[in-house]
């Protein structure tokens, strides 16, 4: 199931390559795009259950049984539940459409790596993800100053600087703070603003720690799937530019 | 952040970066299959950070190179003599060339081909050696002319990697060197010129061609074909289809060559014309020569066997092997010699009847 599921991402990955004069470092960016806007659905079905989760959470009916029912959690969770049913809230709404696109994720960064086969092993691997397309092999991986089945260094005055992995986290960076909600903070306590805080301060670096020492193909991908993902809110209007300049004005809808 | 939440995101951070990690596997991807070397009394191989020579006898280790793994560094191309049998030339997946004792495993010189900014160069086969020097084709599409000291002599540039070692023919005095840009080039082993390149031969090149004494040069390609080029009018000779990618180098065997591809079909073919005399699918892709030995054909598959066949595509037999056999067996002495891969051994040596005398995972493994 998951082999198959990876034969077809190569296929459309090589497919891609080929339609665009094989340039795989444009085949990976269009890719991505056309993953992002394929799963939009789940992207803005999450957002939406997030949003709700967070104006539940600041709502003072919310905050008053906190309190009422904080030495009593059976209570507590008991209450909650209702409240989340009278509101017609599902508490994990916003973690399926999340669980849903974690394999395609993890899928499209297969399917890039196993395409970019360099040693005689993987290309064992590829072969039996293609039915044809030995036309397609070697893999041109030379793009920009990169060579994308390799770790980036762009070499400033005999210095090898990786260029993608500080890419990478910015637009992580970039990202995350865009998608946080104002103020970030529900004020239940801050779990979720202490978390948000986590997850924002933590993942641009994890990400750029992969990029700067995995093939560099992948890191492409994280600024191509950072970019893609910060259009598609500002498109929506979803786009929390405050989180970033804080003197500018609100453009949220 | 409660206890819960903060295991639950540590959780999340860890399986991404896993999921990432098992993604990529290694971090620069080097992964080949043991090369392996055999005199009358040693056996020397290399698979991955370290090569070993060890007795053909026992299996005992006499010594590994480097001593230390280096980080990064990796070797799977089989380790070659010079002419002269006083260095073994070891070509590592990371722009490195070695020539060290074969007595000792100490080194005598090595190579660094000049830093790329963006590309390594990965010797993923052995360099040929001859009294005119030593050329090792690496991924970086270049086949590099070293003399015996290690000093550069030459590059040729190709338009994609080199895969193959380079072979030498009598005929023409000179070295064929295939590539994955489909072409076949002849070289003057002195200079590096171009004598002559081939047609297109429609796909991607990954092993060394066979070369008949009648001056037939005969080249597996990714396009399902093994193809016969006349070494002297420079003309295909004939073309034989095969089922899949034809990997393996063809193997002469008097006046037939055995051929086959990575579905696993083997066939052997009339030298002269490339028809086919017999085929069989023994199971399991082929992604490397047969040996022949004592009149019987031992082909390796990935199916974790080792098939017996004699010439006349009867199948004598069957020797199962813990792991896959990428790699073809080789012959050294009165054994033969399998490297596996995905198994506990690096090397198995079976005697005359089949029945292995010896394994070596390495002292320290």
């Amino acid at each position: 199931m998951w082999d198959a599921f990876i034969t077809l991402m190569i296929n459309i990955l090589l497919f891609i390559y080929n339609l665009i004069g094989q340039n795989f470092g444009w085949a990976i960016i269009i890719f991505t795009v056309l993953v992002r806007v394929v799963t939009y659905p789940l992207t803005a079905q999450q957002t939406k259950s997030s949003k709700a989760m967070q104006e539940l959470q600041n709502s003072k009916k919310w905050q008053d049984i906190q309190k009422k029912y904080k030495d009593d959690k059976e209570t507590l969770a008991q209450k909650q539940m209702e409240i989340y049913k009278e509101m017609g809230i599902k508490p994990f709404g916003s973690c399926l459409p999340l669980l849903i696109q974690f394999p395609i994720i993890i899928g499209l960064y297969q399917a890039i790596i196993r395409t970019l086969a360099v040693t005689p092993l993987q290309l064992v691997n590829l072969s039996k993800h293609i039915n044809d397309g030995a036309n397609l092999i070697p893999i041109n991986s030379q793009f920009w100053w990169m060579e994308l089945s390799e770790p980036e260094r762009l070499p400033i005055f005999g210095i090898g600087i990786p260029i993608l992995a500080i890419l990478v986290v910015i637009t992580s960076y970039i990202q995350t703070k865009m998608i946080s909600p104002s103020g970030g903070a529900p004020s239940d306590g801050g779990q979720g603003a202490q978390m948000t805080q986590a997850m924002t301060l933590y993942m641009p670096f994890l990400m750029g720690y992969l990029a700067l020492t995995f093939a560099s193909g992948l890191g492409l991908y994280f600024i191509a799937s950072n970019l893609a993902t910060i259009a598609q809110y500002m498109i929506t209007g979803q786009a929390n530019f405050k989180n970033i300049l804080p003197k500018l004005p609100n453009f949220n809808r | 952040m409660t206890k819960m939440k903060k295991i639950l995101f540590i959780t999340i951070l860890a399986v991404l970066a896993l999921g990432l990690g098992a993604c990529t596997g290694r971090r620069v991807v080097a992964a080949g299959w043991s090369g392996v070397t055999a005199d009358e009394e040693t056996v020397y191989f290399s698979y991955g950070p370290q090569a070993y020579a060890v007795s053909l006898k026992n299996g005992v280790q006499q010594w590994k190179y480097p001593a230390e793994p280096i980080s990064g560094v990796d070797f799977y191309a089989a380790p070659v003599f010079t002419p002269d049998g006083e260095q073994l030339i070891l070509a590592s997946y990371k722009n490195e060339i070695h020539s060290i004792s074969p007595d000792s495993g100490i080194k005598n010189w090595s190579y660094s081909v000049p830093a790329d900014s963006r590309t390594s160069a990965r010797f993923i086969d052995s360099p040929l050696t001859s009294e005119k020097g030593i050329f090792a084709p690496a991924s970086n599409n270049t086949l590099y002319a070293l003399d015996l000291n290690g000093n550069l002599l030459w590059e040729y540039q190709t338009e994609d990697p080199l895969w193959a070692s380079p072979i030498w023919s009598e005929n023409c005095e000179c070295l064929y060197q295939v590539s994955m840009d489909h072409h076949l080039y002849a070289l003057d082993a002195e200079s590096g010129s171009l004598r002559w390149k081939s047609e297109d031969l429609g796909g991607p090149i990954v092993s060394p061609p066979a070369i008949t004494d009648s001056g037939l040069i005969i080249v597996s390609t990714f396009n399902n074909e093994v193809i016969a080029l006349n070494e002297s009018s420079q003309e295909v000779e004939w073309r034989f289809t095969t089922s899949n990618w034809a990997w393996a180098s063809p193997l002469v065997n008097g006046e037939q060559v055995y051929v086959s591809d990575i579905s696993g079909n083997f066939y052997a073919l009339e030298l002269a014309t490339g028809d086919i005399l017999w085929q069989i699918q023994p199971g399991g892709g082929i992604y490397d020569a047969p040996l022949v030995k004592d009149e019987l054909i031992y082909i390796s598959t990935d199916t974790s066997s080792l098939v017996i066949v004699n010439q006349e595509g009867v199948v004598q037999g069957n020797q199962p092997v813990e792991g896959k056999l990428y790699a073809g067996p080789i012959s050294g002495g009165d054994k033969l010699l399998l490297a596996p891969s995905e198994s506990e051994y690096y090397l198995i040596a079976l005697n005359q009847s089949g029945v292995q005398t010896w394994g070596f995972p390495p002292a320290d493994k």
